[in-house]
């Protein structure tokens, strides 16, 4: 089956005018496939280790994977985190509990748009609705000790090479 | 804290194969290897069918073209009537009703409106925020007033019965119109032909007709009933059969269609390249001629301008410099090429020419005929009266002389009556007209005069103005002269003031002449002047109050 030209759209858009602090690329052999790396948001837990001289020591960036099934857009990318995240609504297989992943999905959103609620997320973690009950729960009891999880779960797995 | 046991990265397989726990249906593990074999033309793919050996008969995969063309078929299923009853849309009949050629032979594929190739870039607010192409069938939101193709916005529909853009809720029936406007701008998109191998552009509204029932690569359904693949047009005559039989390839011996044959001998087909005698380049076999008319830079060909003098051969790539410069018989050649190019031109204006002439010459024959028939007839009709002619002032209009001669009317009474109320109606004409320009002369006349009987009152009003004064002048001096006789003053107080003050004469006489007055008739009101230790004011300064009672 041929690609859409949406999807074709889509990743010349996201090649040419990438998001800041967000990379999507296709796979050479599965262009529905896409590695895609996040940056940690500024001032969350997943920024990384901020240095007064250059900005960042150095960066959280997270890896994901994303797959756009063949009904795309009618229904939404698959998408998971490949990088070990403690956040409430991340489980430990990388799945993500996010409205527009699932309920809430509209084919007018695009890789870019979800992409970009991903980030959010990251900044906003939402331990009301968790899909990690065990991460919530200690979010929920001590902020301030899940924070200093994240940051160091961060430093351990989503530090660049 | 629990340990997590995610996936290592890089290694996504290991995470993936926990994840179909949930997503059975839709496990990543499963769509890669699918849309491997899904992606025929898109992408570096390792196992193309020249390196695996031919499988027999219809295992094998056909080759790419015909992927695409079988396709769509799936894509005709979804049914957009539904759209097309509420909408009423006249482009989606193009694509949905239309399904039989001219001929009515076979189905035509369907044009897939979003892979079409536009010749320039499409504006964004065109585009479609589903599909991101062009618009096709456009219908606006309602409530919302987002635009969406029609095919787009139903199946979205159909999954989440909201606006995909503000989440609004709607309904087919209320809440979805069509969005005439930009229709026209859709239309007039210039367009490529979706066939493989017609370069035909046109404006999109234009295509569905050129697609349906004019271009010859159209995909239609094969001729053979057993077979339900696409084949171009052009190839799908039911005396050729079905070209979708898998053949022996004569050169390599591989299973191929015969529609696919040109494409396996120029692409893929190993065993079937030779090499040209003379140039020593590997070329496909059978396009070998082609190669020695055309390409093959050895073979001996001869000058281009031989026929006008040249008589040099050599092998093309030398030829082909020569000609470029050095030939002398360049010149003459392009001239003489010019000159066969012209006589051509005149050849067929000669002929359009006299084909113009015998059209003349036939209508020229009609007329008089015609009117050697008229005459006739106005002949019979009254023996007594002479052949009518239109007369000079009767032919004065010239429509009426035509509609005359060309038969409208069918004998010199009826014409003599048409022009007796054309002639009443003008009259009737001239008649409003000559009313609207009296009403307008009667009211410039009446504005005119308004003003100037405005004048003339004022005119009037001075005069008497001017009328009281001197009467009152002449009180004054008859009251002096009185005086004089009285007090047996000699000579007139007016030219003795006048020659003393050496000003304008009549104001300063008249004042001189009030105060002597003033003097005698202390009750009278210019008395207060000489009295006052005011200058004296000029009769004019006062007019209103000064003018003495009479």
């Amino acid at each position: 089956m041929a690609l859409p030209k949406r999807i074709i759209k889509e990743t010349e858009r996201l090649l040419a005018e990438p998001v800041p602090g967000i990379s999507a690329v296709p796979h050479e052999d599965n262009l529905r496939y896409f590695d895609v790396e996040i940056h940690g948001p500024s001032q969350s837990p997943y920024e990384g280790e901020v240095h007064f001289a250059v900005r960042y020591r150095w960066r959280g960036i997270f890896k994901l994977e994303l797959f756009l099934p063949d009904d795309y857009p009618m229904t939404p990318p698959k998408i998971r985190f490949l990088t070990k995240i403690f956040h409430p609504n991340v489980d430990k297989l990388g799945r993500i509990c996010l409205d527009v992943l699932k309920n809430n999905w509209s084919p007018a959103l695009q890789i870019r748009t979800i992409l970009l609620s991903i980030q959010a997320l990251l900044g906003a973690p939402n331990p009301d609705d968790p899909l990690a009950p065990d991460v919530a729960k200690s979010w929920k009891e001590n902020e301030q000790a899940a924070i200093a999880t994240a940051r160091e779960w961060t430093q351990k797995h989503a530090v660049p090479n | 804290m629990p340990p997590l046991n995610a996936p290592e990265e890089g290694v996504p397989a290991a995470g993936l194969a926990s994840w179909q726990q949930d997503n059975s249906s839709t496990s990543y593990a499963s769509y890669a290897p699918n849309m491997l074999s899904e992606l025929p033309e898109l992408g570096p793919l390792p196992e193309t069918p020249t390196s695996s050996p031919p499988a027999p008969g219809p295992l094998l995969s056909p080759p790419a073209s015909f992927m695409r063309t079988t396709r769509p078929r799936r894509f005709s299923n979804i049914s957009i009537s539904s759209v097309a009853a509420t909408v009423g849309s006249e482009t989606q009949s193009a694509c949905v009703g239309s399904t039989r050629d001219l001929t009515g032979r076979s189905p035509v594929l369907l044009i897939n409106y979003q892979e079409l190739q536009y010749e320039s870039e499409v504006d964004k607010s065109l585009e479609c925020p589903i599909c991101r192409t062009p618009f096709h069938a456009p219908i606006t939101t309602k409530p919302c007033g987002h635009t969406f193709c029609s095919e787009c916005l139903l199946r979205a529909h159909q999954l989440r019965p909201v606006c995909p853009i503000d989440r609004r809720p709607l309904d087919v029936e209320r809440d979805f119109c069509k969005a005439r406007v930009i229709h026209d701008q859709l239309d007039r998109l210039r367009v490529k032909c979706p066939s493989q191998g017609c370069g035909h552009v046109c404006a999109r509204e234009l295509l569905a007709v050129h697609y349906e029932r004019y271009c010859e690569y159209t995909p239609v359904l094969c001729p053979d009933n057993s077979c339900d693949l696409w084949i171009a047009r052009q190839d799908a005559a039911p005396d050729k059969g079905c070209l979708h039989k898998y053949t022996p390839c004569q050169y390599c011996s591989k299973q191929v269609m015969k529609a696919g044959l040109e494409e396996h001998y120029d692409r893929e087909c190993s065993g079937n390249t030779v090499k040209c005698a003379q140039c020593d380049s590997s070329v496909v076999q059978h396009r070998m001629e082609n190669h020695v008319a055309n390409d093959c830079p050895s073979t001996v060909v001869l000058c281009k301008w031989n026929k006008y003098g040249c008589g040099k051969s050599a092998p093309r790539h030398d030829v082909q410099a020569h000609e470029k410069k050095p030939c002398i018989y360049q010149a003459i050649g392009r001239l003489a090429q010019d000159r066969e190019d012209d006589r051509l031109i005149i050849s067929e204006l000669k002929v359009r020419l006299s084909a113009a002439e015998g059209r003349l010459r036939v209508a020229e024959q009609e007329k008089t005929e015609r009117r050697e028939r008229k005459r006739r007839q106005a002949g019979n009709t009254n023996n007594t009266m002479p052949p009518f002619v239109p007369d000079l002032n009767l032919s004065n209009s010239p429509r009426a002389a035509a509609s005359y001669n060309n038969g409208t009317l069918d004998s010199p009474e009826d014409y003599m009556l048409a022009q007796f109320e054309r002639m009443e109606t003008q009259m009737e004409d001239l008649r409003k007209n000559i009313h609207e320009l009296d009403g307008l002369h009667s009211m410039r006349l009446l504005n005119d005069t308004m003003r100037l009987n405005e004048q003339i009152a004022e005119l009037g009003s001075k005069v008497g103005v001017i009328g009281m004064h001197t009467t009152w002048l002449m009180n004054v001096q008859r009251q002096s002269r009185g005086q004089q006789r009285a007090g047996g003053v000699v000579g007139s107080p007016l030219s003795s003031l006048a020659s003393s003050s050496g000003g304008p004469g009549t104001t300063n006489s008249a004042t001189g002449s009030v105060t002597n007055a003033a003097r005698n008739a202390p009750d009278n009101e210019g008395g207060r002047y000489y009295n006052s230790s005011l200058p004296l004011r000029r009769n004019s300064d006062g007019r209103g109050e000064n003018p003495p009672r009479l």
